[in-house]
């Protein structure tokens, strides 16, 4: 399980976050929603370790994340797919699943990894050995995806799926997460939209200016119509 | 027509060694976002510790071979750690390292002349000896340099493209905050590149001193045309600067036997500033050449 | 409503006044006494350098100090400010030397006609070089001006025996007629004051340049390119601009330097020229005004001083630069000068 306390983190002089505590307990969906600029990808990668917070902690499985570097977080199981996909570009589409298995455990189960993944994603089997930078937009996505569950992940963190996507890929790639949700894998979904939080989501989380402004169930929150107005369509 | 095959076969030699000096230049860059000026000196470096472990410590050739690029890889080690790890990942890198190069450079190369002495010094050959084929002369040693040159490349080629460390450094250079996320430890992935970089100089440095003469001036010519191979190969492509090097080795070695010695210089460098002119990211160039 | 009026104006002729500060000549920032002070001294320096016993050696000096001045100064506003990774500033001196060389070698000009032409030629190579260069990215400008400068090293030293005279390059070069005119004695007070005036002027421009609005510019510019970039600001046509304003005043020195020296090899145009110069930026103060000219008085004396040592010097020399670049990026003046206002500040 996830645990955030009183989280303060931000860049060079200026706090992003302010006192964010948040948690995702075993096997839930949690969607944490909020305007662009306000701090869901910051704070995203500071639980994934690529920034350091000034205050508060992060703990997860009992680890304390918050003092880990990257690749410790990795290890821990704590996978963050990051807002717009970064493929190697010049990768093949294998080459990039497998950088995915690059620490030992997951190394030595990569075959079987690569299966399950090409069992979700059909489209990464067929495009195996395309250059990453061939792929189209929801392909990409598909790769950033099944790239994260190439480790041995139990949380996974995705950030903003639905960005720079048709409607009908967004779906499928909902449908993709929400899968992966069934199979076992918490997630920590952070998007600007909440129209697909239906049928996903167990709670929601609100993130305005860097702050927890409102958390619930999903439908508690979906029930409150004059909040979600913002964030729906 | 024994012109012609002299050319080809002289245009073969400088290929390979151009190929391992270029092919670490590309690694960095690719990797490190550096261009290491200090190349040349781990060239030079390279070349006397084979020197001097041949000439005055009476090592056999293929040892000194490997214990001069390992030792190489040491210097590199050293200047990574020493100084560019202090200002890895900050804003004032792309100027802070070009400096670093410079000036560790120059320590390198004054302190092998304060060492070693000015006087110009010569390997023995690798195998003596040599090969007719009617009135064209072809040394064993040089084959001997060629072949070493050919399976360090194609081994380090395979390395990058089929080992999960090799497939590591290749992400690190693509997308580095990505690779972060994969659990890679970049600042070693820096580090072991850095060294295979240097290692790569050194050897080339002492295979080519079996061939020729070596002087202080050998360094910096040598990164000459090793920044000539990357920028026409694209600067961070490996595949791109080993295509690059026999190209560049090829033209080289025809403007030396058809036109003479003093062309071969200017004609490769002219040659490489209409390239850039034209197609400023190389033959592979990882993009970022020109300006938006 | 009227106060609301004599608010608006204010606003208004506030922002005119700042945008006029901007623009005008930034004699605010100049106080006049020590530069005048500093002239007076740089007049009367040739007189008092005679009362030394190697004075002589010391006007020497002084006039190498004023040429490679102007070069590092030119070197450090399109590197240090404006991003240009120039390595082809001492080629662009050497055109400069040879071209005015060469026309009173051949065509039996003066030398004070002949020396406009250094310069010229200077930017004109400079223009054709910057052309296809200044539009690609930093290393990609190393790598060109490099290899320009290399080509031109090799051009002096194979080419045509008018140019490279079997490999050594300019030599009984006519210098100026200043032997005539005073008597050998005096003649290198008169170089001395001909290379100050030429030294004011250029660090002028350049000090000029350096407020002015495009320097603050491209101050800016430098830190974060993509953004000025995507305001839709186009640096290259200022980049080339400053390259051949720059290239104009390099030439200007080579151009005096092969009158005065009579000679001129290509030996000058190897890299440890363009590393010292290099050092005298970076350790002097990078991007600054006053560094490299701090640094250039420095790495002048310095060699001279350490002849006996030389060797060591250029080791010393090659791990300063790698310290510096690390530790004192801004360079060791201005954190010198940081030091010592503290020092000051506490006393205070």
């Amino acid at each position: 399980m996830l645990k955030i306390t009183n989280l303060e983190a931000g860049y060079g002089g200026s706090i992003v976050l302010h006192g964010v505590s948040l948690e995702v307990r075993d096997g839930e969906a949690v969607v944490l929603l909020g305007p662009n600029g306000h701090g869901k990808t910051t704070l995203l990668r500071t639980i994934s370790g690529l920034i350091r917070p000034s205050a508060g902690r992060i703990e997860f499985d009992g680890k304390v994340l918050s003092e880990m570097s990257p690749a410790e977080i990795v290890a821990a199981g704590v996978v963050h797919i990051p807002q717009g996909d970064l493929p190697f570009p010049e990768l093949t589409v294998l080459e990039n699943l497998l950088m995915g298995a690059y620490l030992p455990d997951a190394w030595k189960q990569r075959r079987q990894k690569l299966e399950q993944v090409y069992e979700l994603f059909p489209v990464l089997r067929e495009r195996s050995n395309q250059l990453a930078r061939t792929l189209s937009g929801g392909e990409r996505r598909m790769l950033a995806l099944g790239r994260g569950l190439m480790s041995n992940a139990k949380l996974l963190m995705v950030d903003e799926p639905s960005l720079g996507l048709a409607p009908f890929l967004i779906e499928e790639v909902y449908r993709k997460i929400r899968d992966i949700n069934k199979s076992g894998l918490s997630v920590l979904l952070a998007d600007e939209n909440a129209d697909h939080i239906a049928g996903f989501a167990d709670r929601v989380y609100l993130l305005e200016m860097g702050s927890i402004v409102s958390e619930g169930t999903a439908e508690e929150m979906l029930k409150n119509e004059a909040l979600l107005a913002a964030y729906l369509g | 027509m024994e012109k012609l095959i002299q050319a080809i076969y002289g245009g073969i030699v400088y290929g390979s060694i151009f190929g391992m000096m270029a092919l670490g230049l590309t690694l960095i860059w690719g990797a490190l976002r550096m261009l290491n000026l200090a190349h040349g000196s781990l060239y030079l470096v390279g070349t006397y510790i084979a020197w001097a472990l041949v000439t005055l410590l009476k090592v056999p050739m293929v040892p000194a071979l490997l214990i001069a690029a390992l030792g190489t890889a040491v210097v590199g080690f050293g200047m990574q750690t020493l100084f560019l790890n202090r200002i890895l990942g900050k804003p004032g890198w792309d100027v802070g390292s070009l400096i670093v190069g410079v000036g560790v450079g120059m320590a390198l190369d004054q302190s092998i002349l304060l060492i070693f002495g000015p006087r110009v010094k010569q390997m023995p050959p690798l195998i003596p000896g040599v090969y007719k084929i009617g009135r064209v002369v072809i040394n064993y040693n040089f084959l001997v340099v060629v072949a070493v040159a050919v399976i360090s490349l194609v081994l380090l080629s395979l390395f990058l493209s089929k080992s999960r460390y090799g497939l590591a450094i290749q992400a690190v250079s693509q997308q580095p905050d990505a690779a972060q996320l994969m659990g890679i430890p970049t600042r070693t992935v820096f580090l072991i590149v850095m060294c295979i970089s240097a290692a790569l100089a050194g050897l080339a440095g002492a295979l080519l001193s079996t061939v020729y003469q070596v002087q202080r001036e050998s360094g910096a010519n040598a990164m000459l045309m090793a920044l000539v191979v990357t920028i026409f190969g694209g600067l961070g492509s490996v595949k791109g600067t080993i295509w690059a090097a026999y190209l560049i080795g090829l033209l080289q070695s025809f403007l030396m036997v058809y036109l003479g010695a003093g062309t071969a210089l200017p004609g490769v460098f002219l040659f490489m500033m209409i390239m850039l002119v034209i197609r400023p990211s190389g033959l592979f160039g990882l993009g970022e050449a020109q300006r938006l | 409503m009227i106060q609301e009026e004599s608010v608006s104006r204010q606003s208004v002729a506030a922002r005119i006044d700042e945008r006029l500060k901007l623009s005008a000549v930034p004699w605010s920032r100049l106080s006049v006494v020590p530069v005048v002070i500093a002239l007076l001294v740089s007049l009367a320096l040739p007189w008092a350098t005679d009362l030394l016993p190697f004075g002589k050696f010391v006007l020497h000096l002084l006039i190498l100090f004023f040429l490679w001045g102007i070069v590092v100064q030119g070197w450090n506003l399109i590197m240090g400010v404006s991003g240009i990774f120039s390595f082809a500033q001492v080629a662009l001196f050497a055109v400069g030397a040879w071209t005015s060389g060469v026309i009173t070698q051949q065509l039996g000009w003066s030398p004070f006609v002949a020396m406009w032409f250094g310069p010229v030629a200077a930017t004109f190579v400079a223009v054709i070089l910057g052309l296809p260069t200044l539009r690609l990215r930093g290393a990609y400008v190393v790598l060109l001006t490099l290899g320009f400068q290399e080509l031109f090293r090799n051009f002096t030293t194979q080419g045509p025996n008018f140019v490279a005279g079997g490999g050594y390059g300019l030599r009984y070069v006519p210098k100026f007629p200043f032997e005539e005119w005073v008597g050998g004695d005096k003649a290198q007070f008169l170089y001395y004051y001909l290379a100050l005036v030429f030294f004011v002027i250029a660090s002028f421009a350049i000090w000029r340049i350096f407020y002015s609005p495009i320097g603050m510019a491209f101050r800016a510019l430098r830190d974060s390119e993509v953004y000025a970039i995507s305001r839709g600001v186009n640096p290259f046509r200022y980049k080339l601009f400053l390259f051949g304003f720059v290239a104009f005043f390099t030439g200007w020195a080579g151009a005096f330097y092969v009158h005065w020296y009579g000679a001129i090899s290509p030996a000058i145009m190897l890299f440890g020229t363009t590393i010292n110069l290099l050092a005298m930026i970076v350790i002097g103060g990078w991007g600054s005004f006053w560094g490299p000219i701090a640094g250039c008085a420095v790495l002048t004396v310095l060699p001279e001083i350490m002849r006996a040592v030389e060797q060591y010097r250029i080791l010393l020399l090659g791990i300063v630069l790698a310290l510096v670049a690390i530790f004192a990026p801004e360079g060791l003046f201005p954190l010198l000068l940081r030091w010592v206002r503290r020092l000051l500040g506490r006393q205070a």
